[in-house]
């Protein structure tokens, strides 16, 4: 097997390290230009990796901070993840990730378990239908004004008020769920 | 649920398969004579309830589990996950892993869009394309199973690396397979831009311009036919995709042909990235040690997938199984945005237009409710909806 | 196949049945969730390598001419009914053949929340091939195998599956939660 060194040369060394650095710049300034969109609630932002950002916001302000990421073209809404943080913290999170280049600006609602409520951005992102269904099924979070507010993934015959994903929903040995368990 | 307007929908049973009830898992297109003024999607026939499994294994379980989401991109889940724990972790998986997780990435695009190309090649009813792509897709197979040990599910990645190394004679077997690849593809770039029949069921059909797009939120080779260039080993490159960089694949006419143009045209990027890594494949180690338990903390995981950005989001609480992963498929993604573009257009393109994104289900279990306006609603089968579309285009 | 003609022609039928069936059976294919690995490598066994379709075997869509019910996935919740009726619309003699891991036990996917697991928990399977999934020759060889079994008369018929019993499946435990 040809086994030559990837690293012949120094400067090619210097070449690929300059091209990764200019992408990590591009991945910053990116990201400083979402938290000036951002502002006032970017104040609360933190860099969990340099090319990502999490912008704490509450579900109230969440139209505005989205309205302020798309009315700018900054990036896409590449998903939105729900978070059980479990019945002793009593809370749960809806993290929309936007994505631009290489960097990552991670919107944070932080709900209260019971009912959790978040507006819907489809009016903004028509196609973020799909995310929302699937949030509110998962974890039991009203999405307010969603055009289709059906079932995406579970079963028509599935149980009202059980949340798989929730962290109280437990599965039993044998498959299936608990359902009786969860709340 | 009905959503919109208030219209009386009964479902009909239609086709050999299904006495009525109420489908979950179909797609439901609202139809005014021929055009088709709302589209909606009921999912979950494959649905698992994976990611729930995801909190009940090991950091390594969990790789065997999530490369199965989906048979097609099987390496793509791997990668992401891998990927990510290594990030929270703190452990970088050596150069050569990296090369070699490309390689097998790179396979697998090969494999995935040959796929297609024969899938999509069948919904307008060109079978004769659809043997002949699978029978050369079988190459790519062989290469696969001939590293890796098994046709699908090649299981390439461990935590820290990969699995096997790539000996001088798996080398050159792969770069005759590519030689006998690239040729059969220049066959398949010539019918797809100028077999007239083709040409009828794709060119300027379920036009998508650059803004719309943009717009309506694609991704992948979808995108890049829209001329949005899309890509994350070049937007985000992770694994060896700095060392061996890929150029994203665009088309500017935004409509079915251009989606087929982008596909067959990647193939070349696949199979130009593939020898050169051959030719200057790093030394070293195949794997770095993994910790058991894995650093608290959370990461997002990007990669590029045969059919566009997969996005994976760990969570480790500390302990040695996570505490939450999310897998958002490409094809999710890609759903949602089609769904709103076949509004507007004829029934009959529906097939392809579906076929455009490159779906990932199985082709045989799709239903279609199909409501006319005026009319009792439909259940059609899939295969119904497919023929509908052959013969519009033959009249 | 000789027909042996001092049998009852009840017996000749059968033989006559049989031998029509096992040289030229239909196979429909349901998908109760599967990953799509196998599903792939079954359509894979119709292209020109491995072309299963000259040993008289014919892939085709409709349950109601079929004799084979060829299943892959771990039967998820949304699949079971579906797959119920397509066995209920199939004519006897129809025989069911369990391609893939998840066919056989529900695979990696065993203890996930929304499959039954295993096609034998809903049907009563006659042949399993086990892989993950099962390269196409191990198809082949597998639905081969079990025509062969039928037309020699060494073919058992399994037994049908046990009914669900209380808190064993996710129906019972979730209808009551509710």
């Amino acid at each position: 097997m040809s086994t030559e060194p990837l690293l012949q040369k120094p400067e090619l060394v210097l070449a690929l390290s300059q091209l990764d650095r200019c992408r990590l710049c591009m991945a910053e300034t990116l990201l400083e230009a979402a938290k000036a969109l951002l502002q006032p609630w970017a104040a609360e932002s933190t860099l969990p990796e340099p090319n990502r950002m999490d912008v704490p916001i509450p579900a109230a302000d969440l139209l505005a901070a989205v309205k302020a990421l798309h009315d700018a073209r900054w990036g896409y809404l590449s998903a939105i993840t729900g978070l059980d943080l479990g019945p002793e913290a009593g809370a749960m999170e809806a993290l929309y990730h936007f994505c631009m280049g290489a960097a990552v600006v991670t919107l944070r609602v932080r709900l209260p378990r019971d009912e959790a409520s978040v507006p819907s951005v489809c009016g903004l992102i028509p196609s973020a239908s799909f995310f929302e269904r699937e949030l509110s099924e998962m974890f039991g979070v009203t999405v307010t004004d969603t055009p289709d507010p059906s079932r995406l993934f579970l079963p028509d015959d599935w149980p009202d008020g059980v949340y798989p994903l929730r962290k109280d929903f437990v599965m039993s040995p044998t498959g299936g769920g608990n359902g009786a368990q969860a709340e | 649920m009905p959503t919109t307007e208030p219209r009386e929908k009964f479902i009909v049973p239609i086709g050999p398969q299904h006495p009525a009830l109420k489908e979950p898992g179909h797609f439901e297109f609202t139809v005014d004579g021929e055009i088709v003024t709302g589209a909606t999607a009921r999912l979950g026939y494959v649905h698992r309830g994976i990611e729930k499994g995801t909190e009940d294994r090991s950091w390594v379980q969990n790789l065997y589990l999530l490369e199965r989401i989906c048979g097609i991109c099987s390496h793509s889940h791997a990668l992401a996950y891998a990927l990510g724990v290594e990030k929270l972790a703190g452990v970088e998986a050596p150069p050569r892993a990296q090369a070699i997780r490309v390689l097998v990435a790179e396979l697998e695009r090969i494999h995935s869009h040959l796929l297609w190309l024969g899938v999509a090649a069948h919904e307008a009813g060109f079978d004769t394309l659809f043997m002949y792509s699978w029978r050369d897709r079988e190459t790519v197979m062989d290469l696969l199973e001939n590293l890796t040990g098994n046709r699908v599910n090649y299981s390439a990645n461990v935590l820290g690396g990969v699995k096997f190394d790539v000996s001088v004679e798996q080398a050159d077997a792969i770069r005759r397979g590519l030689d006998f690849l690239e040729e059969r593809t220049q066959h398949y770039l010539t019918v797809v831009t100028t077999d007239s029949m083709f040409l009828r069921r794709t060119r300027g059909i379920a036009t998508m311009s650059k803004q719309q797009a943009e717009a309506l939120g694609v991704i992948g080779p979808t995108a890049r036919a829209s001329d949005v260039p899309r890509d994350v080993r070049v937007e985000s490159p992770y694994a060896a995709y700095t060392t061996f960089p890929v150029e994203a694949v665009l088309a500017t006419a935004g409509d079915l042909e251009a989606r087929f143009l982008v596909r067959v045209k990647e193939l070349f990027e696949s199979y130009r990235v593939i020898r050169e890594i051959l030719d200057r494949m790093p030394a070293g180690d195949l794997t770095a040690r993994m910790p058991r338990r894995v650093k608290e903390g959370e990461t997002v995981s990007r990669i590029e997938a045969p059919r566009g950005e997969l996005f994976y989001f760990i969570k480790s609480g500390g302990g040695d199984r996570p505490e939450r992963v999310k897998a958002r498929t490409p094809s999710m993604f890609n759903f949602a945005s089609v769904l709103t573009l076949a509004v507007g257009h004829q029934l009959a393109d529906i097939p392809m237009i579906m076929a455009g994104i490159d779906p990932c289900f199985s082709c045989n279990d799709r239903l279609v409710v199909v409501n006319r306006i005026g009319h009792e609603a439909d259940v059609w089968t899939w295969e119904k909806l497919r023929q509908y579309g052959i013969e519009y285009y033959r009249r | 196949m000789a027909l042996n003609l001092e049998k009852s022609w009840q017996d000749a039928l059968e033989q006559i049945k049989t031998w029509a069936r096992v040289n030229s059976p239909w196979l429909v294919h349901f998908n109760s969730g599967s990953c799509n690995g196998c599903d792939i490598e079954i359509l894979a066994t119709l292209t020109p390598r491995y072309d299963l379709e000259r040993f008289g075997v014919k892939l085709q869509g409709s349950p109601r001419h079929a004799d084979v019910l060829i299943c892959t996935g771990p039967v998820t919740r949304q699949a079971r009914d579906r797959l119920l009726r397509v066995y209920e619309q199939m004519p006897e003699p129809k025989f069911v053949v369990a391609v893939g891991s998840c066919a056989l036990s529900g695979g990696a996917f065993q203890g996930c929340y929304n499959i039954v697991g295993g096609i034998d928990e809903v049907l009563p399977v006659d042949a399993y091939i086990p892989g993950c999934p099962p390269r196409p020759e191990a198809i082949i060889d597998g639905v081969v195998k079990l025509l062969q079994n039928i037309q020699s008369g060494k073919h058992v018929r399994p037994a049908p599956p046990a009914p669900p019993s209380n808190g064993h499946r996710a129906e019972n435990t979730d209808e009551e939660a509710a």
